[in-house]
Order: C-alpha cells, then structure tokens, then sequence
C-alpha cells in the first residue's frame, strides 16, 4: 500500500478523535476495509472547519487584493457608474449619499459621509490582520524561544522567565496594552509590538510546559547520548515537536489579537491615521441618530468581524481538538 | 503554611508589577514629558508661571531628582499611604477621582458577575441533563457563538437593538436613584456578562456531566428523588469547583470589558477615566488607575485561590 507510511500516525490521532465522537466522522467508514479506522486529517477536520478555512481564505485575500480593487481618490465620483467590482477610495467621501442602504454596486451601503463602507471594511482589515499577525509573530519568536531555552536548562533562568511570565499575566491585558501605547505612542509599530508583549507569556508558558515533557523523551536523551550540542538539540530535536503543536495556538491567539487591536481603535486608541474595523465600527455605531437611520453602516463591519474572529477561534479549536494538545489553553 | 506562601508570593508580585508599571513611565521616554506632555520640553522663559509650579511640583511628586531605585520607593511608599498624585491637566486629585468613579464600576462589574451566574447555572444544569442531545449541541454553538463576539461590537449590536430599534432601554446612563440606575446599566451588564455566561455555562457542564456519572448520584436516583432535586442540591454544589478558578482569571477580562463599555455607554467609571486621561495625555492619572487596577487583579486572584484551597484541600499539597 502507498499510504502505508502515513498509517503509524494517523492511526493514534484518530482513536483520540473517536473519544471526542462530536462530528461522529468515524462512525462513518466502514469497518470492512481491513485496517483500523482510518479517517483523512481534511476529514477529520469537518465541515465547520474548511468553512472557516475558507472564510478566511476570502477575507485575507481581498485585503491582499484591496490596491488593486480600489480606484484612485476622487475616482469614484466622476464615474458613479459602477456596475462591476470595483471599489471606490475608503477616503472618499460622498460617493454616494449620507447612510445609503445597500444596492447592487454599493454592496455594504454608505456611511455617515456617504464613504462606501465595504470599501472601508476592506480596507479596515488590512491593519486589523496585519497588526494580529504581528502581534502573534512578536509573542511566538520572543515567548517561544524563552519557553523552549527556560524549559531546557531549567535552573536560575528558568525561575526568572517564569516569573517574568506571572508578571505579564498578572496586569489585566488590557490596561497593559493601554499602557505600552500611551507611553510609546499610537502608531500601527508599538500598537503591534504592546499586543505582540501581551502574546508573549501565554505562548511561553505553553512552550515551557511542552518543552519540560520532551526534554524528557527517548530521542532527545538519545540526541544527547550521541554528543549533540544544546544549540542542535534544541533546534533540530525540540522545536518542530514544541512549536507545530501550538500552531493552533497561533490562530486562536490571532483571534485575540484582532480584538485587542478592534478593542484599541474603537477607544480611539489606536494607529490615528489609517483604518480599522474598530475605529469604523466605533463611527458608524457610537451615535444613536446614525443607527437609527442607517444601522447598516455599523452592522455589516460588526459582522465581518465576529464571522472573523469566530472562524479562527473554530479553526483554531479543531486543529487542537484533532491534534489533541490538551493543555493549549490560552 | 500555604497562605503565608500565596500571600508572600502576592507580595512579591504586586511589587514587580508597581515596579514595571513606574519603571515604563521613567524609561520609556523621558519622565517629565510622560507626566507633563510637551511643556515639559518647552524653554521655561515661554511658559506660564502656572506650568513652571507644574514642573517643579512633577519632579517632587515623581522624585525625579533621586537615583531611580529611590524614587521607586518614595513613590510606593506615597502609593501605599494613598497618595496618587494630582492630575497636572485639571487639578484633581487622583485619589478624588478614583474614589468617585471606583464605586460605578465595581457596581456594574458586580452586577455583571450576578446576571452571568443566574443564567449561567440553570443552563449548565439543563445542558448536562440532556447532554449530547438537540439543545445540547445548539447551547454550544450559541455559547460559542457568545465566546467569539467582541465586546465593542456587541454594545453597539445591543444598543442598536434595545435602545434604538425597539427603545426598552434608556441611550444614557441615568443615576438619579438604584432602581434607574440598575435600569440603566442592563444593558451595559449584559454586555459584560456575555462572554462570562458562555465561559461558566461550557466548564460547569463538563463538571457536571462527569459529577452525574457518580455513584452517590446513581444512590440519591435509586432512593426516588426527583430529577430537580438530584441536579440542583446533589450534583451542582461539588461541580462549582472550575467555575471558581476562572472567576479571578475572568476579573481581567471584565476590567477590559468595562472600559469599553463605560466608554461607549458613557458610563462615569474608573475606565472612562483612563481613556479620557489617555486623551488629554494626562498620565498621572493613568499610572494611579493602571496600578490600582492591577493590584486589585492580583489580590482578587490570590483570594480565589485561597478561597479555593479551603473548599479543596488537595491544592495545598499540590503547591
């Protein structure tokens, strides 16, 4: 058979996923096959989690896309004829009129300036993700690499990350945030890098936690026993099995960090210039007359956020789920 | 002995956390115009004697002319005596306007952690009765649904809702007496409350769940009494373990919460204090929140787990 490598490790994942029995994907296949229940990962994965997949798969590519589908400034209001897919500027106002609702070519509707505001949610989430993705890059790099290295040398080095760590848990995250921005200012950088500090002791303890139970193992005592350096053990030995576990971690954490990122601009917090689904959400539904008259110009951003962070948190979840890492508690 | 350990260990921490929080203000920047803003930096002949008393009084009050260890320590030592400063942008001081705004925050926050725990524990106990079945499976799609949403777009999704589509309750916070202002702050609360619903409703179920397959459930079953009566008084009291640990935990996410929705509900609480400290760059007043705040955190989570230990005496050997 030419899956026949590929048998070992599915074999294990899939018993842990027959435990859960939620999508009930295993009582699927049939047991006549001959071999032990043998269920494709993409399977496994389920319906609700390609969705995800694929919800996000859209979102990021229209904020890649978004220079290329956007007119120039003012564009838009020479030719208000537009019947294919092309946005107008987010900045430009009086594209069409005050709170417009949605129509064909105005897909979202107009905001309070008359600014388009699918043109604007797009737009929105070109920082909201960037700073998420940051962010998380920022808590994986610093928290990971002190995770893995204060788990693997134990000792006095170990006592202070870790107590670093209690410490940058015990601010509540958001007070923390706001500190690290008011002190070093408002721009998309520190907003990024105060959120990405905030990553930093979760996916270090993780990393700590998990490192603490390889270091133990067989092949890192063999690695040793045949006279590998420290620098080799960790990198070659510890890392692909401490780090792709916690890649769940990493969306889930994205999640987070959208928020955070939403939760700064909507305080009007956050980067000044430019936009963000926070800073949107908070001018279109801060003013009781706007929502009344046009609702949707704040709940058509509201439901690109939640349909956003709710996919990663479910991508997030049954990655986790099917590749079982019990403690990826965030 | 484990108490004095927690509690030296709190000490410690609030310690590192008070340090952390002065030593940003001191080295990220130059204090004076962290504390000041840019007269700070002005040439001191173009300001007001008003600014000049100013300056003279940050370096006093910050001890900025001392080695920076004892200017820490002065200004704990000013910090645990309850003197926070003065807001050098409307002359207030800190601890005037905390203790004026503190009161409306534990108010909501309290408010929020009673309407989280009424309808949290019925739906727990209905979903564990019935678990793995139809409602089952809708509450963990709704409460996941509740875990996802952020707070910022769920106070304005519920304002639009109940304040300006179908007008229940009022737009503005209104205090005049204790039955408007509970009026008032429901929906706030319930902004609050919802992550905190789906967080205690998803661990009491899996406690409860694993608390039913007990044989001293099976024995209260096999003596006849009601299914009401085995849920609520036999099972419930020793599944409430895991929804006591994250109560402390989830205190800092309702610090976050309450900010943003004392901002947008226009709610006067310590949160709104931040943030318009935050904008007119007066950050006295954000230090003193910032470590008020956080020690509070600490506190609240070193009592929970001592409240914890007394009801479960396994974690003292554990630690």
């Amino acid at each position: 058979m030419p899956e026949t490598p590929s048998n070992p490790t599915a074999t294990p994942a899939a018993n842990i996923g027959g435990i859960t029995t939620d999508l009930g994907s295993n009582a699927l296949s049939p047991p006549e096959e001959g071999t032990t229940t043998e269920v494709s990962v993409a399977r496994r994965l389920g319906l609700g989690f390609w969705l995800s997949v694929g919800w996000l798969v859209l979102v990021v590519a229209l904020a890649l896309l978004a220079p290329v589908l956007t007119l120039e400034r003012g564009e838009a209001r020479q030719n208000p004829d537009r019947s294919v897919f092309v946005l107008p500027h987010p900045e430009d106002t009086a594209v069409a009129g005050r709170l417009d609702g949605p129509s064909p070519g105005l897909w979202f509707g107009s905001d309070n300036t008359g600014r388009d505001v699918l043109s604007l949610t797009i737009w929105g989430s070109r920082i909201s993700l960037l700073v998420g993705f940051v962010a998380i890059v920022i808590g994986f790099l610093v928290g990971g690499s002190l995770g893995i290295i204060a788990g693997y040398f134990r000792g006095w080095f170990d006592k202070v990350v870790s107590f670093v760590f209690t410490i940058l848990l015990s601010f509540p995250a958001l007070i923390l945030a706001i500190l690290i921005t008011t002190l070093l200012g408002k721009t998309f950088l520190w907003i990024s890098v105060s959120l990405g500090i905030l990553a930093i002791a979760p996916v270090g303890r993780l990393a700590r936690a998990q490192t603490l139970v390889f270091a133990e193992r067989e092949f890192v005592a063999a690695a040793r026993v045949l006279g590998a350096k420290d620098s080799r053990i960790i990198l070659r030995e510890l890392l692909p099995n401490v780090v792709i576990p916690m890649s769940a971690l990493a969306l889930l954490g994205m999640g987070i960090a959208i928020v955070a990122e939403g939760t700064l601009a909507f305080l009007g917090i956050s980067t000044a210039d430019g936009l963000s689904w926070g800073k949107q959400i908070f001018e279109s539904g801060s003013n009781a007359r706007t929502l009344e008259t046009g609702p949707h110009a704040a709940l058509f951003p509201i439901v690109v956020v939640f349909l956003t962070v709710l996919s990663l948190n479910f991508a997030g979840d049954r990655l986790r789920e099917v590749f079982d890492a019990k403690e990826l508690a965030f | 002995m484990y108490i004095i350990k927690r509690l030296s260990q709190m000490l410690l921490v609030v310690l590192a956390v008070t340090f952390l929080a002065f030593a940003a203000m001191n080295l990220l920047g130059d204090p004076l115009t962290n504390l000041l803003g840019p007269i700070a930096e002005a040439d001191p002949a173009d300001l007001t004697d008003d600014q000049r008393e100013d300056l003279i009084e940050a370096r006093e009050t910050y001890y900025l002319d001392d080695p920076f260890l004892v200017r820490y320590g002065r200004w704990l030592g000013d910090m645990v005596t309850g003197d926070f400063g003065r807001s050098f942008k409307n002359n207030v001081e800190v601890r005037t306007e905390i203790a004026n705004r503190l009161p409306v925050t534990l108010f909501l926050m309290v408010y929020a952690q009673l309407l989280a725990i009424v309808i949290a524990i019925p739906w727990a106990v209905y979903t564990a009765s019935r678990a793995y079945r139809l409602g089952d499976k809708a509450s963990t799609i709704v409460s996941f649904g509740m875990l996802g949403i952020p707070v910022f777009a769920l106070v304005v999704l519920l304002f639009w809702a109940f304040a300006v589509r179908w007008q229940i309750f009022p737009t503005r916070f209104d205090d005049s007496d204790l039955g408007s202002r509970v009026w008032s702050l429901f929906l706030p609360a319930v902004a609050l409350a919802t992550p905190l619903i789906a967080t205690y409703q998803r661990l009491l179920r899996t406690d409860l769940i694993s608390t039913l397959q007990e044989d001293f459930i099976a024995v209260a079953r096999a003596k006849g009494m009601s299914n009401r009566h085995v849920l609520f008084r036999h099972a419930l009291r020793p599944s409430l373990f895991s929804m006591l640990t994250v109560f402390g935990i989830n205190t800092g996410a309702l610090i976050g919460g309450s900010i943003v929705v004392e901002q947008y509900f226009g709610i006067p609480g310590i949160g709104r204090a931040v943030i318009e400290a935050i904008i007119r760059d007066d950050f006295p007043v954000v230090l003193a929140v910032v470590v008020i705040v956080s020690v509070m955190f600490v506190v609240i989570n070193v009592l929970v787990d001592i409240l914890y230990s007394y009801l479960d005496p396994r974690v003292k050997l554990d630690a």
